[in-house]
Order: structure tokens, then C-alpha cells, then sequence
């Protein structure tokens, strides 16, 4: 479950991209874990409302994110886009310390900066080391900064043709196309807002 | 997944949401005119992502029954679903999200994955024994929680169920934990498996804060020409034992 590890991209769009995941410790924390998941899911989502979601349940493109918060049992997801919010974000969840592991991806030196300005001392971090096997198999580098945003692979890259077609044709606004992007990723962790950046990137190509 | 030929409209709005491309069009049968949409059962790998994404009017795409080894497919690329062993969502396990709590990953060795199909490729399950294959061989240990491990016919060699291995899935976790003097040996033969494989696998790598700088791990992994890119995952530490 490394689904928020390997967002491809230039360092510039990486750094408006922070997903924050929440899970239980089966065994350790997880009896009962509803009532906790749905304050931290509260915490996050009042800092920030690109993306809210969880594998089991759906996200809040599919569904009302009040239904979420009550069907959490195992974890959620939200992402930021800037550092301000997710340390404001970060200092909550340590004040209400649920006792619930929180984890977030993004480059390595703007986290630590977010855990440092929120009190937070990291205990393990986890590197990814690339892409390997039948390369050429891959979505081109442009398509690829989308795909990689559903670790699961659940955004088509198809979809990502598709909607930078009907953007140039009128068809659809930049912004309703990266909510388009967003829905199939059930976790939550698609950055729409990224995505209209790089949709229109796309487009004006 | 299967789309129902006597409810499409042929309107071609399903085919781009699919991951794997295997939504097809085809002349229809009662009316050469016009084209309708049919899933290629070899190449779906029942993600879900068409039925979910509601948009088929008529309602034609449903998830017919799924057996052993088909199920496989769903359980490996759906993440509504959960793996019956392990009743774990997603593809892996909690790995170094929870470990603050769990203590399962020690400094001494070293945690690590290969991610089979990933990004946005898929991959048949033979892919993933040869990878397995020779990391057994190198002798690493297996996370005994992790779904793959539950597809292996004998967990030492790294072989799977015969039956499994023309299965397609979106993507599958190999978790492993890797003692010091196996680093070279396991990167070598990651190396070597690379241009033997017919899909794509992303790489992983657990490491402590402290030591990410002065990690042998990371030593390695830059001499053998591995990237390390500068994002990844980074654990808060706000886990606690809450259970009584």
C-alpha cells in the first residue's frame, strides 16, 4: 500500500502536491476506530477540500463526505497543495492526538520543514527508487504526472487525452476536467488542483 | 467486468475510463451499422473503474460471477475489495504507515517492495514470479501479511499456484525485508530481472530519518545506478496502542 509514493513530476508541481493518508494498526488501535477516524477526517478536511476519500467507501466526487466520516473503519486520505495549510493541519492532529498513524508524501525537504514547524518528529520514511521493467510500456512523462497521482491506478491516461481533447474543444472547463480526473481515485488522493495546472499546460501546447 | 450487447447504445463513453484499455468496439451483429462496446475479458483486469464511473446511460456494464483464479484479478486491482486472507484493501499492507506502533520494521535490516504493474501499466502475475523467484533465491523474507504471499504454491522459492500465473491485475506488492550483506545481491538481481519482464515495476525503499543520509542502503542504491527521487512518504508518528 505505497499508493502515495511514486507522484511523477517537475519539482514545481510536486511542491503543490501533499498527500496525507491516516491508518489504523490492526491489533494495536483499530477497535473502534470510527468515532477517532471521523475527528481526524474533520481535522483534515478543515484545512483543506481539493480531495477527501477512502478506498472502502468512495470519495467525495461519488459521494457526500458526511457519509464517509461515518463508514470509516480502517483509514482516509485528503491532499494539500500548500505547506501553510498542511502544517496548520499537522499541529491540530497533534493536539488532538487520536492516536491514529498519520502519514504524508511530498518532497522530503518541504515535509520535514511542515514537521519541524509543527512539532512533529518523523520516525520512518520510505524512498522511492524508480521506475524499472518494460519502460517502454509507460504513459508518456506529461500523462504519467496524472496517473501517478491515483497510486492505484485507477485514472485512466486515456482520461487524460480525452478530457485535454474536449478542454480544447470547449466541451468541458479546465477546472470540471481535473474533477473528472479526480473521481475514479477512490482514496482521495488525486490533486485536482495540480491537475488543472497541468491540464492547461497541456492544452496550451 | 461485461457490458451488456443487448442494452449499449455503442456511444464510446466508457472506453477512456478504463486503466487497461480493454474496452473494444465491434461491428454489432443485429445492425452492421453500428458499432457496440464489449470488455476483453483477457485483457480486464475487473478494476471496476467503468461501472463506477456511471457513465453508461442504459446501465449495460455489470460485474458478472467471478471465480478461482479470475478472483484474483479483482482482489489485485479493485481496492473496494478486500483480500479474504488478509482483510486488507488496496494491494499491500499497512508496511511502514503504522510502524511507529507495530515496531515491524527494526534498524539492522531493511524494508522493501517491488511494485508490479505500477505506474498505470498492469502486469500478468508470471511477471511477479520471476521477480519473486530470484529474490528467494537470494534467500529475503517474505511479509508473511501481504496478499502476493498468500498466491505463492511454495513461499521459499518464490514459485506461485500454476494457475494463477496468466492472470492480469493492475498491480501486486512484493514486501520483503532485506538483511545488509543480501543489499547488492537484491539490487543485481532487480537490475538483471529488469529487461526479463514484460511489464513495469516501481521500487521502494524504508529508512529511518536519522540515518537516511549515512543509510548503506541508500549507499548502495546510488551505486548501483538506482534513482532516488526527492519525494516520497513520511511517517508523522502519532500512533499509539489504543486496543485493551
Amino acid at each position: 500500500m505505497t499508493h502515495t509514493l511514486h507522484r511523477t513530476g517537475d519539482l514545481e508541481s510536486i511542491r503543490e502536491d501533499f498527500p496525507m493518508l491516516t491508518h489504523v494498526a490492526r491489533g494495536f488501535n483499530d477497535k473502534d476506530a470510527g468515532p477517532r477516524l471521523k475527528q481526524i477526517a474533520q481535522t483534515m478536511t478543515k484545512y483543506t477540500d481539493l480531495h477527501f476519500g477512502d478506498c472502502k467507501v468512495g470519495n467525495k466526487y461519488t459521494m457526500d463526505s458526511g457519509e464517509i466520516m461515518e463508514k470509516l473503519t480502517v483509514g482516509c486520505q485528503v491532499v494539500f497543495k500548500d505547506k501553510e495549510s498542511l502544517i496548520a493541519c499537522m499541529k491540530e492532529l497533534k493536539k488532538k492526538d487520536q492516536g491514529i498513524s498519520i502519514v504524508v508524501s511530498g518532497l522530503f525537504d518541504e515535509v520535514f520543514d511542515c514537521c519541524h514547524q509543527a512539532g512533529l518528529k518523523p520516525p520512518l520514511i520510505e524512498f522511492a527508487l524508480g521506475v524499472h521493467g518494460n519502460t517502454k510500456k509507460l504513459w508518456p512523462p506529461e500523462i504519467l504526472d496524472f496517473v501517478t497521482m491515483c497510486g492505484h491506478g485507477l485514472v485512466s491516461g486515456r482520461l487524460v487525452k480525452k478530457m485535454v481533447q474536449d478542454i480544447k474543444k470547449k466541451k468541458i472547463t479546465v477546472e470540471k476536467a481535473a474533477i473528472e480526473l479526480a473521481k475514479p481515485c477512490l482514496c482521495g488522493i488525486f490533486n485536482p488542483y495540480r491537475a488543472a495546472k497541468l491540464l492547461r499546460k497541456m492544452v496550451e501546447k | 467486468m461485461r457490458i451488456d450487447q443487448e442494452k449499449c447504445k455503442g456511444c464510446r463513453l466508457c472506453a477512456d475510463y478504463c486503466p487497461v484499455g480493454a474496452i473494444q468496439y465491434f461491428q454489432d451483429e443485429k445492425n452492421p451499422k453500428k458499432k457496440k462496446a464489449r470488455i476483453d475479458e483477457e485483457e480486464c483486469v475487473e478494476c471496476g473503474v467503468c461501472f463506477r464511473a456511471e457513465v453508461c446511460k442504459p446501465q449495460a456494464i455489470y460485474r458478472q460471477e467471478i471465480g478461482w483464479p479470475q478472483s484474483v484479478r479483482l482482489a489485485f486491482s479493485d481496492p473496494m475489495v478486500e483480500h479474504k486472507q488478509t482483510g486488507v484493501p488496496g494491494r499491500g499492507t499497512e508496511e511502514m504507515k503504522t510502524n511507529e506502533v507495530t515496531g515491524r520494521f527494526r534498524r539492522g535490516s531493511y524494508g522493501m517492495a517491488v511494485e508490479l504493474g505500477r505506474p498505470g501499466v498492469a502486469a500478468r502475475l508470471k511477471d511477479l514470479e520471476k521477480i519473486a523467484i530470484a529474490l528467494a533465491k537470494i534467500g529475503v523474507e517474505f511479509e508473511p501479511k501481504n496478499p502476493v504471499t498468500f498466491l505463492f504454491e511454495d513461499v521459499k522459492t518464490g514459485k506461485l499456484k500454476p494457475e494463477v500465473r496468466k492472470e492480469k491485475v493492475l498491480s501486486a506488492i512484493i514486501e520483503f525485508v532485506v538483511k545488509p550483506d543480501q543489499l547488492r545481491p537484491v539490487f543485481q538481481s532487480l537490475k538483471d530481472i529488469s529487461g526479463k519482464i514484460e511489464s513495469v515495476f516501481s521500487l521502494d525503499l524504508i529508512s529511518f530519518p536519522e540515518e537516511a543520509e549515512k543509510n548503506p542502503a541508500l549507499k548502495v542504491v546510488k551505486e548501483m545506478g538506482f534513482p532516488v527521487y526527492p519525494n516520497g512518504k513520511v511517517n508523522l508518528g502519532l500512533g499509539k496502542v489504543l486496543n485493551k
